[in-house]
């Protein structure tokens, strides 16, 4: 059985009569990056915090490191909230070296780690620098500094993306990695699909306060069936017949979805009609596009709460 | 050392920090500077104008000039035993004749106040006064008296009396109680002064939104309880730098004077002399201590209240209930250092908030010590409760976490499952 780094159940949260979050359920195998996926409002951040014991659920529990309570661990944990903050008075060096004093860590260590770490990141002109003359995204990458200068043994990252430069989005990918390979479990939020497809082990989608599908990155893009589109030499009424019913006719070419299996069949059929083939590309849907789908699928009135119903739909 | 000790201290030398490494705290340091120069300031015009004002007062005497240099001898024997305020302002005597000015005309002379007039034989003398009935006019009839005794008497043996102070005896408990009050006084404008500024010191986290950093690395108490300290800190520091230059800029003053002129003063010997009943050094000692609790439970009720704020308009508009209770405390405990023993003083001594201000008065006219470390401890037990309930509130109000009181912790889902079995009734769910 897998060691679980997070093992949260049930979660729920009501702020007066509005229900955050509903039972939402999160699993993170220790040493995994782990992405909590969902539009803007679904409940992530309230979740996250849940999980860290930063404010108490309503229902539900949290285990974090082995069975222990978000409390009793906090000196393990390095935590990046939504709200970026920093104390603007503060050099960045005694900025990371004070996040690192929350945790435990010896002041001394937390300036010494923090060139270290400024350093690889390309930040070493900054690090006496005070936080109020940064740049907003050099001040979050010295917050992230300060969230794992401690090293601990979970990182949860809110947003972390977000507000960070091209350049700066892929320095944080490599820090990730990097965290993942000294052997930390990762768990982080995002709405921008592309760093959890290139990031995720496994991978949680919330929409409108629930749970909607957990898995992995394949997991979730194999909701949807595979997109074709074909384009035959020869154009005519036969052609149609070839095709799965629902394929749409758009200037010389042909769209429509099709599963996994159907498509040496299909490759088949072309070939034997004497149609021909001017263009045919066959593509897996991405993990935008399954995060798509299963959003508008709740947002349509779906109930889509556990997998098996998603993959139902998706298959239908 | 404890984990929760550690991320206190943490939290209080950043807090501490970031106050006085900056140049406004030099500002706030040398605020007592400015307030005593511009008490100087203001204190020494109205001295010059109290001066100026008694330099212009004059009384008159228009006398037979035989009488003239027994008149300014019993002057000068009469106003010796005068003192301060009761002291007649300056005789002005002058010899009677032919070309002497009418006593009104003198009475109503510009260029100074004319307070009283005296003419006529000094058996019979006409008196002017200014206002009726005036001390002035008196002390011109006694002089008259006193002129008239000396001549039927002829000369007499000067007296040569010998004074002798009490120089042992005990304090007077009026001294005592003014010993208390001053106590009193001087922690409760040291709490108004520095303690008031725990009311913003979680604005700084809210507004730069660390306090969710603060809150998932740390309990929320520590959190407090390091601000607090923080804050004391600061204050101590405060303390300390105008205690030092007090104390060295009275040693400097004092190496400049000549020690007989101290010596013949006499008055720093006699302030001595007056002690509290629990002696010199157990009252000051106690007294920073009650300093101390008195700031950290103050501080700990404003830090609560201000941390509930979320704009700084709302801690501006805090700053006046909080001014008025500390007032209130200080009017409390002034009077119970007042009434020592009395119910009132009682109450003062055990109501958590005077506690502090009421002990430090009680140490000054009661002798007992053991009641003090009692007192002490009940004032940290209200410390923590005042902490441990800002905390709860902090997370139920602020953290928006139902964790602040158990009843809100049931009663919410059971109000949204009422909600949502309502909104379920109006509309077909999708579930």
């Amino acid at each position: 059985m897998t060691e679980l780094a997070v093992e949260a159940t049930g979660l729920t949260k009501y702020f007066e009569a509005f229900q955050a979050v509903d039972h939402v359920t999160l699993k993170v195998p220790a040493g995994s990056i782990y992405g909590v996926l969902g539009p803007n409002g679904a409940g992530k951040t309230t979740s996250l915090r849940m999980t860290l014991g930063i404010i108490d659920p309503d229902e539900g529990t949290s285990r974090l490191l082995g069975g222990h309570k978000p409390q009793a661990v906090r000196h393990r944990i390095g935590y990046l909230p939504e709200e970026r903050g920093l104390y603007p008075g503060m050099k960045a060096r005694e900025a990371i070296a004070f996040m690192g004093a929350l945790r435990g860590l010896d002041w001394s260590e937390g300036r010494r780690r923090a060139a270290t770490f400024m350093t690889e990141l390309g930040l070493e002109r900054v690090i006496d620098e005070k936080i109020r003359k940064m740049s907003k995204g050099m001040a979050q990458m010295v917050q992230l500094i300060g969230s794992i200068v401690h090293a601990p043994d979970l990182i949860v990252l809110d947003e972390p993306f977000s507000g960070l430069d091209p350049v700066n989005q892929e320095r944080l990918e490599m820090l990730v990695r990097r965290e993942r390979d000294r052997g930390a479990t990762i768990l982080f939020s995002t709405h921008v699909m592309a760093h959890a497809e290139r990031l995720c082990d496994r991978l949680a989608i919330i929409a409108r306060s629930q749970r909607r599908f957990e898995g992995t990155v394949d997991e979730a893009r194999a909701l949807l069936p595979m997109q074709v589109r074909y384009t035959p030499r020869e154009q005519g009424e036969a052609v149609a017949a070839l095709l799965p019913a629902g394929a749409e006719h758009k200037g010389e070419a042909w769209h429509f979805a099709i599963e996994e299996n159907d498509v040496e069949p299909l490759l088949a059929r072309i070939t034997a009609s004497g149609h021909g083939v001017a263009g045919l590309s066959i593509a897996r849907p991405a993990l935008h596009d399954a995060f798509v789908h299963i959003v508008r699928q709740v947002d349509a009135g779906f109930d889509a709460t556990p997998q098996a119903d998603a993959v139902e739909e998706a298959a239908a | 050392m404890n984990a929760f000790l550690k991320n206190m201290l943490v939290i209080a030398r950043r807090d501490f920090l970031a106050i006085v490494a900056t140049p406004t705290f030099l500002l706030f340091l040398l605020a007592p500077l400015f307030m005593v120069g511009m008490g100087a300031v203001g204190g020494l015009g109205a001295s010059q104008l109290a001066d100026s004002a008694r330099g212009k007062g004059r009384i008159v005497a228009i006398v037979d000039p035989a009488d003239v240099e027994a008149l300014r001898q019993a002057d000068a024997r009469l106003r010796g035993a005068l003192s301060g305020g009761e002291r007649p302002v300056m005789l002005d005597v002058r010899a009677a004749g032919p070309d002497a000015p009418d006593p009104l005309v003198i009475a109503r002379e510009k260029g100074s106040d004319t307070y009283a007039v005296l003419s006529g034989p000094l058996e019979s003398p006409r008196i002017i006064e200014r206002n009726e009935g005036s001390s002035s006019g008196r002390y011109l009839a006694l002089l008259a008296a006193d002129v008239l005794r000396d001549r039927a008497a002829g000369p007499v043996a000067p007296v040569e009396p010998r004074f002798e102070a009490i120089t042992s005896g005990g304090t007077s408990i009026a001294a005592q109680q003014s010993l208390g009050f001053g106590a009193v006084f001087a922690i409760f404008l040291m709490t108004l002064l520095l303690a008031g500024q725990t009311v913003s010191s979680m604005a700084e986290e809210k507004g730069n939104k660390v306090i969710e950093i603060l809150a998932a690395a740390v309990p929320l108490e520590s959190v407090f309880l390091g601000k607090l300290l923080g804050m004391l800190g600061v204050a101590i520091l405060f303390i300390a730098f105008w205690s030092v230059i007090a104390v060295g800029g009275g040693f400097v003053a004092a190496t400049q004077i000549d020690p007989a002129a101290i010596a013949a003063a006499g008055k720093p010997a006699a302030a001595l002399a007056v002690a509290p009943a629990s002696g010199w050094g157990f009252f000051f000692g106690i007294s920073i201590c009650y300093f101390v609790m008195a700031f950290l439970l103050l501080g700990a009720v404003f830090l609560g209240i201000g941390a509930q704020a979320s704009t700084v308009r709302e801690i501006q508009m805090l700053s006046l209930p909080i001014t008025i209770f500390q007032v209130g405390m200080f009017s409390l405990s002034a009077a119970a250092a007042s009434a020592p023993g009395s119910d009132l003083a009682r109450f003062a001594q055990i109501f958590p908030f005077s506690s502090p201000f009421a002990m430090a008065a009680r140490a000054a006219t009661d002798g007992a010590h053991g009641i003090h470390p009692l007192a002490l401890g009940w004032q940290a037990i209200w410390v923590a409760a005042v902490v441990y309930l800002s905390v709860r509130l902090f997370r139920a109000g602020v953290l928006s976490s139902g964790s602040g009181w158990k009843f809100w912790k049931k009663a919410r889902p059971v109000a949204a499952a009422a909600a949502a079995a309502s909104a379920a009734a109006e509309s077909p769910s999708t579930h």
